[in-house]
């Protein structure tokens, strides 16, 4: 008797259960009366994207750099497939006009020793006893070029109102993709071999080489005409350089100190963030409207 | 077995009694009922709207003449027949749309007809955590909070306090660039800093996330002076130097931007920049004898701490923050 009682509570209970989860699924319905029944949200929406190819020449600024500034010229191409997906690429290269070196870097070459203690690390144009000041600059790791194939997602867009006179449509968009990055960095030394010793004038050249990195940014487009566009973009490209040339790890506890080699062990981890500015040109010249 | 058969149906008819009572249809009017007299609020134009009352609503008949105005009405003047004292049953009086209808239309329309946030005349409290974006040796992470009034919808005054001491962090970068090429960098921390400020909003708009939901924003530009208070880190003397806060004068400029997630409450991103000339610790050491103290050569003296000149310095911090408007409910003048 008590077990077919509880029995049969046990089947309220799930009886009573099961058409509570269908509730949720009723609450959710509305009822959508009047002319905006069926409607879109917004009518005769410009679609400044879909269907659209999109050339952007660009200009790109590094920040938070520490040895050296860079600002890179180069476009970025898009297809827009949808009006919240594009597939495309970035590429950039820096002229060595465009690349200067920050007070750091000025106040290292002006003021740094060059002896022994230092022979490692900084750049001289001679050897024990006679060191003598080579510009510093030298050895400092350069970025040369970026191509980076990506995928623009672009989750919101809609209107700003600027000094309440100037009405301009505004899209937000995240883009991600792979970098392959050009750049320049002291070359390895120390090693023995064909390596030079690092305290030799000569090791402190630069080497050109390639980093394969993510590369994501996000950013705003602006479009004052249906032809073309104005964008601002951050961008992160974040790889592991050495870009001082300095011999900083790879002996002691963990490899935290200077083994009189310099190689991988003594690239550290950047974030190189840039801002990029854009003025697009997209084709087909007319936007598409919504219905 | 039978008993519990019979809970079993009697659960079932329980709980299908309700679900029965959600497939009802709605009733008809009851026929020969005259229908009820169109209504409308009495306030003008120029009475205020509360935010409040959903400002997505359709407006009152007596502003919008239309045909959906009156559907709209219908259910105001339902809610009067039960409850005339409800508080949009008063001053409520009967109009005729077809006379409102032949009533001059102001053609005018705004791009944005209804600001989402009035601002003028609230109060914005902000709290907010700063990040330092260009000290590469030293960062001066840490909290702060702004006080604004706003005068009018696109200008307020206000003051900002931001707190460093114990937060100050020497960066490895620092340390590694000390030890490969021999050279000390002079380091400063800060305490705390003050700012008396203007914000001028030029820009607010909305963006629609994913075709589904709309949420508003506005950027803003600020600017201002105060005191911060910063001293060095003795690094190129640390045994005889001993460095006290001074106190600097400093501007600050900024640029913000403000996502809302009601009318009172908002998410705010600003950079802004601290610009002042910071006192370094000198580079040179005094030589002279160690007494007496005061002596003008002594290592001791704290005239022999600081270099010669003073440094430009532009202390530039990402601020992540919320804003809490005060006031938290308003009235527009106009309806949308």
């Amino acid at each position: 008797m008590k077990l077919r009682f509880v029995t049969a509570i046990l089947a309220s209970v799930v009886s009573a259960a099961l058409p509570a989860w269908e509730r949720t699924a009723q609450a959710q319905e509305i009822e959508l009366t009047g002319p905006l029944k069926g409607a879109p949200a917004v009518r005769h929406m410009r679609l400044y994207r879909e269907g659209r190819f999109e050339i952007a020449p660009a200009v790109s600024f590094t920040l938070l750099d520490q040895y050296r500034r860079t600002i890179l010229v180069g476009a970025r191409l898009n297809y827009n497939i949808t009006d919240w997906l594009a597939l495309g690429a970035w590429g950039a290269y820096a002229p060595d006009a465009f690349i200067s070196t920050t007070d750091l870097s000025d106040q290292i070459d002006r003021t740094a020793p060059r002896d022994a203690l230092t022979a490692v690390n900084v750049n001289h144009t001679g050897t024990y006893p006679n060191y003598g000041a080579a510009p510093f600059q030298d050895q400092l790791a350069k970025l040369n070029w970026v191509v980076a194939p990506q995928l623009t997602f672009i989750p919101f867009r809609g209107k700003l109102a600027i000094f309440n006179k100037i009405f301009v449509d505004t899209d937000f968009y995240v883009a991600g993709g792979v970098g392959f990055v050009g750049i320049q960095e002291r070359a390895n030394c120390g090693e023995g071999g064909s390596e030079l010793v690092c305290s030799d004038p000569k090791s402190f050249t630069l080497q050109s080489t390639m980093k394969i990195a993510p590369t994501f940014g996000i950013g705003l487009t602006f479009y004052p005409g249906d032809f073309w566009s104005l964008g601002v973009e951050y961008r992160a490209l974040p790889f592991s350089w050495n870009l001082a040339g300095f011999d900083s790890r790879g002996s002691g506890p963990n490899g935290n100190f200077p083994d009189t080699k310099v190689n991988g062990e003594d690239e550290t981890f950047h974030f190189n963030q840039l801002v990029t500015i854009t003025v697009g040109f997209s084709f087909p010249t007319k936007p598409k409207i919504s219905e | 077995m039978i008993q519990a058969c019979r809970w079993l149906l009697l659960a079932a008819a329980l709980v299908l009694l309700p679900q029965a009572a959600y497939t009802q249809k709605k009733k008809p009017p009851r026929g020969g009922e005259a229908a009820p007299p169109v209504t409308a609020p009495a306030g003008g134009a120029g009475a205020p709207v509360s935010a409040d009352a959903d400002a997505d609503q359709p407006a009152p008949a007596g502003q919008t003449p239309g045909a959906p105005a009156a559907d709209a009405n219908a259910g105001v003047v339902d809610i009067c027949q039960i409850t005339p004292d409800a508080p949009q049953c008063v001053n409520v009086k009967e109009v005729n749309l077809g006379e409102e209808a032949k009533k001059p239309v102001r053609a005018e329309i705004y791009a944005v007809e209804q600001q989402y946030v009035m601002k003028a005349g609230r109060f914005e409290i902000q709290p907010y955590w700063e990040f330092t974006l260009n000290d590469q040796f030293v960062s001066h992470n840490g909290p702060g909070l702004a006080l604004n009034y706003y005068i009018t919808q696109v200008l307020a005054i206000g003051v900002n306090g931001n707190f460093y001491e114990g937060l100050n962090e020497d960066s490895d970068f620092n340390f590694q660039n000390r030890r490969s090429a021999r050279i000390a960098v002079p380091l400063n921390q800060y305490q705390a800093a003050g700012d008396l400020n203007f914000t001028y909003v030029p820009m607010y708009g909305k963006f629609a996330g994913f075709g589904d939901f709309i949420f508003n924003y506005d950027a803003y530009i600020d600017g201002g002076g105060g005191v911060i208070r910063t001293r060095p880190e003795a690094i190129i003397d640390p045994n005889n130097r001993k460095f006290d806060w001074n106190n600097l004068i400093n501007f600050d400029v900024g640029i913000g931007l403000r996502v809302f997630f009601s009318r009172w409450l908002a998410a705010g991103l600003e950079v802004r920049d601290m610009i002042f000339f910071d006192k370094l610790e000198s580079l040179t050491v005094a030589t002279g004898p160690t007494t007496p103290a005061t002596a003008a050569n002594s290592p001791l003296n704290p005239n022999t701490w600081y270099d010669n000149n003073t440094h430009f310095t532009n202390n530039v911090q990402l601020q992540v923050g919320i804003s809490v408007f005060l006031p938290t409910s308003f009235d527009y003048r106009l309806p949308k």
